[in-house]
């Protein structure tokens, strides 16, 4: 052990040190150059230099030192690309998040800028969700999981409602189609209600769902709900009393969780009281809004509810602790698609610029009800939906051997399944990305 | 419970109203003469719809139709309100009682037959003529029969809707035979011998998932292009004995995943022949499997390409067992391709033992994998020849190399960042079982460091902790998983060269090494975190 580390500051301590002892403030004049202007840095050299980078401005950006900060996003625009290798791609995404948090302090820049703006278009987010499904594979496999849990659930079942809040994306459903088409007993009715914030999308998906479903002889109606997740009422999902309610939330409910009481908990957390005993805001008033949510969904009684959420908690209340979290779940995210697609692979760009980038931007530079990325493990999940009145119900055997599946059948042995107490956690290299859980109502005692 | 008798007296005592009305042998409305006396039980509270009370009436409470009856002609209504229009006509007094929507209880019903899926509360109806027409429906008798077909139904409306549509509109299977109902229309389709031809090249349901069969057209592509640029990597590795090995299961790593995915890169004319040649090896199955055509075709160059370049010795991990493909062939516990495409191309009805086979080569191989990007590590540690570039690092084996050197420079000062990057190794670390050496040597290293005296370093030591203890106890509630499932696989791994007692210690108490460090991660919050 000992050996290794003299090794390693033997070969890799010419950088760093030059490093660790480089000023930030762009005033104190230092004798050493920064090592990337000595020489061509080697891919790693250059990936390290970049994380002590991302760091040093993170702290300096969380403490206010925004000299600091400018100091250490000019050394990170020389060694980053949004077009490099995968370090370089997130270094690339979270120096622009943290630029933007940097900016936040001069509100007529950003309004000068027409930074807003700058957010892709729904057309193009759906775009590069629909990349992202088909270069990484966990989405797919959640799918594929809450498609048999709905499949078991609805088994003698003649006709199936299904609410879907917010994927909008027609592939599981389609697969959904074919899963109903081909039951022994044949299809049952199904009727699908999706809940989405932008009118096309949820049109183009009706199309595309109800020529298939045609094609395929299952009696199909489908009921767009225009709405965004928080303003959603439950009413105009017009679930009929004793029908066979399915629910699938794939990725959606964090932002429930959004509200503007950060300003207040910042200002405790400042203090250093709350920090230590809460790392998370997990406390009432933001959490009323989901937990009024949930159980607005448990008085409808489902027969089985599938959730889907990233398993990160990226949100804390401190800029730090945040950055760090994400900096390892994103970048374990980014190595996913490096494995997945070629180097100039324009859909992976746009993965990661219109969808990743912008939950980056959202996690680090926004604050309070803007920050609508507020991804949290499945623990604390698990106990919101328990105090809602849901109980936990544990994913089919063959469920996962169907996820199992799909993953081996992508060749690429990154990508794992594991399960633990019924619940899936779709794994890259041993790093939980995403998990997968179903619940049902409790029944009337 | 005081609540609850109101209750039921307010419904019943619609009920009761009719008992002076009736007079004469009207059926008994009165639910409590009836069989079962009626339960009317409250939601849970917190339910944020208004509460639904839920009625369960006797079958003949049900069925009866004329509940409310005028008592000067006899003359039977099924609503009230009906009934008090009729007695305008008799000059008797009337009253039309408007609903109060404030005051009125949504109600739910109950179906009386016990074996029903709508006798139980949590599947009421909610509305009572629909409860009625279900329990005619399900459990009546069936009086009503269509003069066209045989169908017999117990509901009027449903034989007056059927009579409608009887004879108009019929289905014909590719067969030939005729059908007027879809179901059982249906149900020939799914066993007929004539669509067995059509179904068989349908991709099974588990490729739908991947998509169109496009995929294989650009798959070629991405095959070959990545035989060629690995071809590359493998002229300029191969020289090193150590890299030698990673080098090959790095180009595993990264041109595994490529096959699977799309690709937008044209086809090289010079690595075509890979694919061609590899594609009639691995057409032992009708075509229709477009889930192995993605996979396999590629592993077969993949597997044709290293072969070339390896010396002897590491042959054997390539298994050419993989060749026979329908063999059981390469159980070597590190080769995952060809029992996976095994049990894909026995088609999805392959029993769960093969699946089981599958995923614990899928373990397997992954911890081997995991163990190439620690191995990984170790040539950048350990290799004498510092020339040589490392294969490239993915951005996760980064930061966890970050977080453990930024433990080992804490010596040059300028702690803060050093006391970020613990953190940041310790965030990172216990978030998946290859870290876990990184963590403890994190632990160790730290300890070390507080006794130095570096700037900012309280100030930074409360966010080390607050960073520690969400990434621990993040990490520590999924580690404590980990480590017993793969608790066998668990000192076959070597990430740097650290040797199995350091491993095997953080494996039996994956807090215990990380208590060293206790003042620097502040483990104390480490404690309830680890159920």
């Amino acid at each position: 052990m000992v050996q290794d580390e003299a090794s390693s500051s033997s070969v890799t301590s010419s950088p760093l040190q030059n490093f660790s002892n480089m000023p930030l403030h762009p005033a104190a004049a230092s004798p050493t150059t920064p090592p990337w202007m000595l020489r061509e840095l080697r891919s790693d050299e250059r990936g390290l230099c970049l994380i002590h980078l991302l760091l040093n401005c993170a702290a300096a950006a969380a403490a206010g030192r925004l000299d600091a900060a400018n100091a250490a996003l000019d050394h990170i625009a020389s060694l980053a690309a949004p077009d490099g290798d995968a370090m370089q791609r997130v270094a690339a995404a979270f120096a622009e998040a943290l630029a933007r948090r940097a900016l936040r302090a001069w509100p007529g820049l950003c309004r000068a800028l027409l930074l807003p703006r700058a957010s892709p278009t729904p057309a193009e987010v759906a775009v590069a969700r629909r990349h992202f499904l088909d270069l990484c594979p966990f989405l797919r496999l959640a799918a594929a999981a809450a498609n048999q849990s709905i499949l078991e659930a609805m088994e003698s079942e003649k006709i199936v409602h299904v609410i879907d809040l917010g994927g909008a994306d027609a592939t599981q459903w389609l697969e959904l189609l074919h899963l109903l088409a081909a039951r022994p007993e044949g299809p049952p009715h199904l009727r699908l209600t999706s809940v989405y914030e932008h009118k096309e999308i949820l049109s183009q998906t009706a199309m595309a769902l109800t020529k298939e479903a045609e094609r395929l002889d299952v009696p199909f109606q489908f009921n767009p709900v225009v709405s965004r997740l928080d303003a959603l009422d439950v009413e105009s999902l017009r679930v009929k009393t004793g029908e066979a309610l399915a629910i699938c939330s794939s990725i959606q409910l964090h932002c429930l969780l959004a509200s503007d009481d950060d300003a207040t908990a910042a200002a405790a957390a400042a203090v250093g009281e709350t920090e230590r005993r809460s790392p998370e805001s997990g406390l009432s008033p933001s959490t009323s809004r989901a937990d009024a949510f949930l159980g607005a969904l448990w008085g409808l009684s489902p027969k089985v509810m599938v959730v889907t959420e990233q398993e990160a908690s990226h949100n804390a209340v401190g800029l730090t602790e945040r950055f760090v979290e994400a900096l390892n779940y994103y970048a374990a995210l980014f190595d996913c698609l490096e494995v997945g697609a070629a180097r100039g692979s324009v859909e992976r760009a746009r993965v990661e610029r219109w969808l990743l980038g912008e939950e980056i931007k959202n996690i680090v530079a926004c604050d309070g009800a803007e920050r609508r990325e507020r991804h949290e493990r499945l623990d604390r999940w698990t106990r919101r939906l328990e105090g809602a009145g849901f109980g936990r119900v544990p994913l089919s055997y063959y469920a996962l051997l169907q996820a199992r599946r799909v993953a081996q059948g992508l060749g690429c042995d990154g990508f794992k399944v594991h399960e633990e107490k019924g619940t899936f956690f779709l794994c890259w290299q041993d790093r939980a990305l995403f998990s997968v859980s179903a619940w049902r109502g409790r029944r009337f005692d | 419970m005081a609540a609850a008798s109101s209750a039921h007296f307010f419904s019943l005592g619609e009920a009761q109203m009719q008992q002076p009305q009736n007079g004469a042998g009207a059926p008994a409305p009165v639910v409590a003469a009836a069989t079962p006396a009626p339960k009317k039980k409250r939601n849970q509270p917190g339910n944020p719809n208004p509460d639904a009370e839920v009625i369960a009436l006797s079958p003949r409470t049900l069925m009866a139709t004329n509940r409310f009856v005028c008592e000067v002609c006899n003359k039977g209504f099924q609503r009230e309100q009906n009934l008090q229009l009729h007695r305008r006509g008799h000059n008797l007094p009337w009253k039309l009682k408007q609903k109060n929507p404030k005051e009125t209880r949504r109600r739910v019903y109950l179906c009386p037959e016990p074996t029903c899926v709508h006798h139980d509360p949590s599947r009421a109806l909610g509305d009572l003529t629909g409860i009625k027409k279900h329990f005619c429906r399900k459990h009546g008798e069936k009086k009503w029969k269509c003069d066209k077909c045989n169908k017999r139904y117990a509901v009027q409306s449903d034989w007056k809707a059927h009579s409608k549509t009887c004879g108009t509109r019929e289905y014909r299977c590719d067969c030939g035979t005729l059908f007027s109902r879809r179901d059982s229309f249906i149900t020939h389709r799914a066993f007929c011998d004539a669509l067995a031809q059509e179904s068989a090249r349908m991709p099974p349901i588990g490729a739908g998932i991947y998509g169109s069969s496009s995929m294989a057209i650009g798959l070629s592509g991405m095959a070959a292009s990545q035989l060629q640029s690995f071809q590359d990597q493998a002229h300029s590795s191969a020289a090193t004995a150590i890299s030698a090995g990673n080098a090959q299961f790095d180009h595993l790593m990264s041109s595994s995943g490529s096959p699977a995915f799309r690709a937008t890169q044209p086809t090289s004319a010079s690595s075509s022949p890979f694919y061609l040649g590899s594609a009639d090896d691995g057409q032992a199955q009708p075509a229709g499997h477009t889930s192995l055509l993605h996979g396999k075709p590629a592993f077969h160059g993949l597997m044709q390409l290293p072969e070339q370049h390896q010396p002897a010795g590491n042959n054997g991990i390539l298994n050419l067992g993989f060749f026979s493909g329908a063999s059981g062939g390469g159980h070597d516990g590190r080769l995952l391709f060809p029992d996976q495409f095994n049990g894909n191309a026995a088609g999805n009805g392959r029993a769960g033992g093969g699946d089981h086979g599958n995923s614990s080569n899928t373990d397997s191989v992954s911890i081997f994998s995991g163990n190439m990007m620690g191995s990984g590590f170790s040539s950048l540690y350990n290799s004498p020849d510092q020339a040589v570039a490392p294969p490239q690092m993915s951005a996760t084996a980064l930061l966890q190399k970050a977080a453990q050197m930024g433990a080992t420079t804490s010596s040059s000062g300028r702690g803060s960042v050093n006391s970020l990057l613990r953190g940041l190794g310790s965030g990172g670390a216990l978030n998946g079982k290859p870290t876990g050496a990184g963590g403890f040597m994190a632990g160790d290293s730290s300890s070390r460091s507080t006794s130095q005296t570096a700037e900012n370093e309280s100030q930074f030591r409360d966010l080390m902790n607050t960073l520690a203890a969400s990434g621990s106890g993040a990490g520590a509630v999924f580690g404590g998983g980990f480590p017993g499932v793969d608790d066998s696989k668990l000192s076959t791994r070597d990430f740097l060269g650290v040797g199995g007692g350091v491993v095997r210690s953080m494996n039996g108490a994956p807090g215990l090494p990380l208590r060293h460090g206790a003042a620097g991660l502040g483990m104390s919050t480490l404690e309830p975190e680890m159920k």
